[in-house]
């Protein structure tokens, strides 16, 4: 049998170490093949592809430029290929962020990437919160409801419509936990740092589609 | 709702957790990493590590801890101690570090704090502050306690803040070892001061410590004997925590 094949991205923006542990620990014995993503590559060879991000969205969309991934993982995403964004590799899928300066996103999910509005709040929104779907999906199945994962980010995904957030999560305001379009999945969250639930739910990403 | 961290603390000499305030009379509480994959498998919400002796020669065996802790555990990880450039910063982050703590290298070159959060993102960078009253004064003091800086607690709170700093650790060196509660009094004025998260250390001795602790508006709660000792489990803190209603994660 083909062993299908998981693109990690490595955009240097944060640490992959956790999330490739997370990833090996699930595919060991199991036909798949993680390849780490550094450069540009052949969309065409990845069934399914990972992107997690840190820090900020000018940053990591220019680091993805710089290193040639940005053309093949925009075909990549207009095939409605499997992917899965964790915190700002979720954000770039917006049309703008506007986190230092003003910068393009990928474009795929319509929305823009903006600070939290209440000027009161404790910012970043870092710890555990819980997040409530807003309907049942293979991979983000009803046991992940008022579940918690672990946040930390300023800037959260607006403008968005309603059909793409599929749980959202409340501090301060309501804002999009997760976002779907398609075979396309976005966390707000760090789930490779949410313990049980977080490792289950890329468990269920990497087997379930 | 946001839930206030539970955030067990080790010190650490090489691959050792240890208790032992002054370099003196130190107490082997255990093996580093089987103590941080009980912390992690027990419901801390994060976990903090702290090179206590950072030599040349032990600090090898302590990042090889701490790329051995994160791979054992899957909440997240800060760590401090000996942090003194940008270089120290990288080797952290690249051992599997979430968030590096920096403390008196920030009091002494305060540039890099601003340095690091551009470089890493305000996310990872943490400044610990040490905060002591001296002549009726809140002072930042370093090396333990031991000396006194010119800066104002709060002053310099504001100040890291605005260099980029993505949260403070707080530790009050009047209540700190005491057992007797956290400094709710300093905790308060520097809550009520910054508006990024704030982590209350130093302190803590019963269970009321805690929830005084979380009234101090400080987000995430350390605490290093009451675990090491067994004398209450994380879950124990959080259950207690949970009956006063603080949301926390159970």
């Amino acid at each position: 049998m083909k062993k299908k094949v998981i693109g990690l991205i490595d955009g240097q923006s944060g640490n992959i170490g956790s999330i490739n542990k997370a990833i090996k620990d699930i595919i060991k014995g199991r036909p798949y093949q993680l390849k780490i993503i550094k450069s540009h590559f052949n969309y065409t060879s990845f069934d399914k592809i990972i992107l997690p991000g840190q820090g900020a969205y000018a940053t990591l969309m220019s680091n993805l430029k710089k290193f040639k991934i940005i053309q093949p993982l925009k075909k990549y995403l207009e095939n409605n290929s499997s992917y899965l964004g964790i915190c700002v590799g979720m954000q770039i899928l917006s049309d703008w962020g506007y986190e230092d300066k003003t910068t393009r996103g990928l474009g795929i999910i319509s929305g823009d990437i903006k600070k939290f509005r209440n000027k009161k709040l404790i910012i970043p929104h870092m710890g555990w919160n819980t997040i409530n779907l807003n309907k049942d999906d293979i991979i983000i199945t009803n046991s992940f409801d008022k579940k918690d994962f672990y946040f930390v980010h300023s800037y959260i995904f607006q403008n968005i419509k309603k059909s793409d957030v599929l749980a959202f999560t409340l501090y301060g305001q309501k804002f999009p936990s997760i976002v779907k379009k398609g075979n396309i999945y976005g966390v707000q969250f760090h789930p490779e740092k949410s313990h049980k639930h977080g490792l289950n739910l890329i468990k269920n990403y990497i087997l379930k589609s | 709702m946001l839930k206030t961290r539970i955030i067990p603390c080790l010190d650490i000499i090489k691959n050792k957790v240890v208790k032992g305030v002054n370099f003196k009379n130190i107490r082997v509480m255990g093996n580093a990493v089987e103590m941080a994959k009980y912390y992690s498998l027990s419901g801390a919400d994060e976990l903090c590590m702290l090179d206590i002796n950072a030599s040349y020669q032990n600090r090898k065996t302590f990042i090889k801890t701490v790329e051995s802790i994160a791979k054992v555990i899957n909440i997240p990880l800060t760590v401090g101690g000996g942090v003194s450039d940008l270089s120290d910063i990288t080797d952290l982050l690249n051992a599997g570090a979430d968030k590096v703590s920096i403390n008196s290298a920030a009091v002494k070159n305060p540039k890099l704090i601003r340095q690091a959060s551009l470089r890493h993102g305000s996310q990872c960078i943490v400044v610990a502050i040490d905060g002591k009253r001296h002549k009726n004064k809140m002072k930042v003091v370093i090396k333990g306690g031991r000396e006194i800086t010119k800066n104002e607690l709060i002053t310099w709170a504001k100040q890291v803040q605005s260099l980029g700093a993505g949260e403070i650790l707080m530790t009050s060196m009047d209540t700190d070892g005491v057992q007797n509660g956290f400094d709710s009094n300093m905790l308060k004025k520097v809550t009520s001061n910054v508006s990024i998260p704030v982590v209350a250390s130093g302190g803590v001795g019963s269970l009321e410590h805690f929830y005084l602790g979380h009234l101090t508006k400080s987000t995430g709660l350390l605490a290093a004997s009451v675990f090491h000792s067994r004398k209450y489990k994380i879950k124990t803190v959080k259950k207690y925590l949970s009956s006063k209603g603080v949301p926390v994660r159970l």
